[in-house]
């Protein structure tokens, strides 16, 4: 399968176990994500509404890179997930995006564009990292000299 | 995953239009097409229903305000029906279950 180019499994450490993936950044893989998504929110053991909005920050993410950072062409993005037992906020489900775009966006710029409920505001990829920034309990990008490294925390909350 | 259609027109100006899948930024324009071909001047209402799509994102939720203001600039109703509760949900985190006049039941 395309999608997913290269994978592997770390996990003799009981409290953290990490899976990295090389990924192209095209249609087949936000599929390959979600897949990744469901059984990593199952073994956090968050329910089906934080489930779906885990997903929905990868796959937000994922295609701002995409459609924002490559243009809609195929480009590289290292992926790394990993349930980390003793995370600063307690017992966190961390995801990791690397990309290797030169082009000069950051989310702050894009989210200037989604401002609440008038429609008028509302485009695709500004309320998609508003929706981002609502769901996840931490999300911060690092520029570096040749990309961006993003990075997404989540949290079990409550009764979950 | 494709997303899949299936639309009811009837006499009275009144269109359905069943939504199965996930519609996402690849599926989205999918949609997108199919709303428009809907939205002409006769039809003065259009339900967009939504109970077998359990996964929307944001090119989604956009697809749908494009429908909604379409549907207003002819004076028309755009309605939502039978949502799952994923999409509601993504809905209410949009700051946009207020601006959609959404029913309960997919008719």
């Amino acid at each position: 399968m395309k999608a997913g180019m290269g994978c592997s499994c770390s996990g003799e450490d009981s409290q953290v176990e990490t899976l990295t993936c090389e990924l192209n950044c095209e249609s087949k893989c936000i599929d390959f994500l979600r897949s990744v998504v469901v059984i990593m929110t199952k073994r956090m053991g968050m329910n089906p509404c934080h489930s779906n909005r885990v997903a929905l920050a990868v796959d937000e993410l994922f295609a701002n890179i995409a459609e924002h950072g490559y243009a809609g062409r195929p480009g590289r993005i290292e992926f790394e997930t990993r349930i980390d037992a003793h995370g600063s906020k307690g017992k966190e489900l961390v995801f990791n995006f690397r990309d290797y775009t030169h082009s000069d966006w950051t989310y702050q710029e894009c989210e200037t564009h989604a401002s609440g409920c008038e429609p008028r505001a509302i485009t695709p990829g500004g309320l998609g990292l508003k929706l981002i920034r609502e769901v996840a309990d931490c999300f911060e990008q690092q520029k570096l000299a040749d990309g961006n490294r993003w990075h997404l925390t989540f949290c079990v909350h409550g009764s979950e | 995953m494709e997303l899949q259609f299936e639309c009811k027109k009837t006499g009275n100006g009144s269109a359905s239009l069943k939504v199965i899948g996930d519609v996402t930024i690849h599926t989205s324009p999918k949609l997108r097409e199919q709303l428009k071909a809907l939205l002409v001047p006769d039809t003065h209402e259009v339900r967009v229903l939504l109970g077998e799509v359990e996964f929307m994102d944001s090119s989604g939720i956009a697809t749908l305000v494009e429908g909604l203001r379409w549907s207003r600039a002819s004076g028309g109703r755009f309605v939502l029906a039978g949502l799952h509760d994923n999409v509601r949900d993504v809905l209410s985190l949009a700051k946009l279950d207020s601006v959609f006049d959404i029913e309960e039941c997919s008719g």
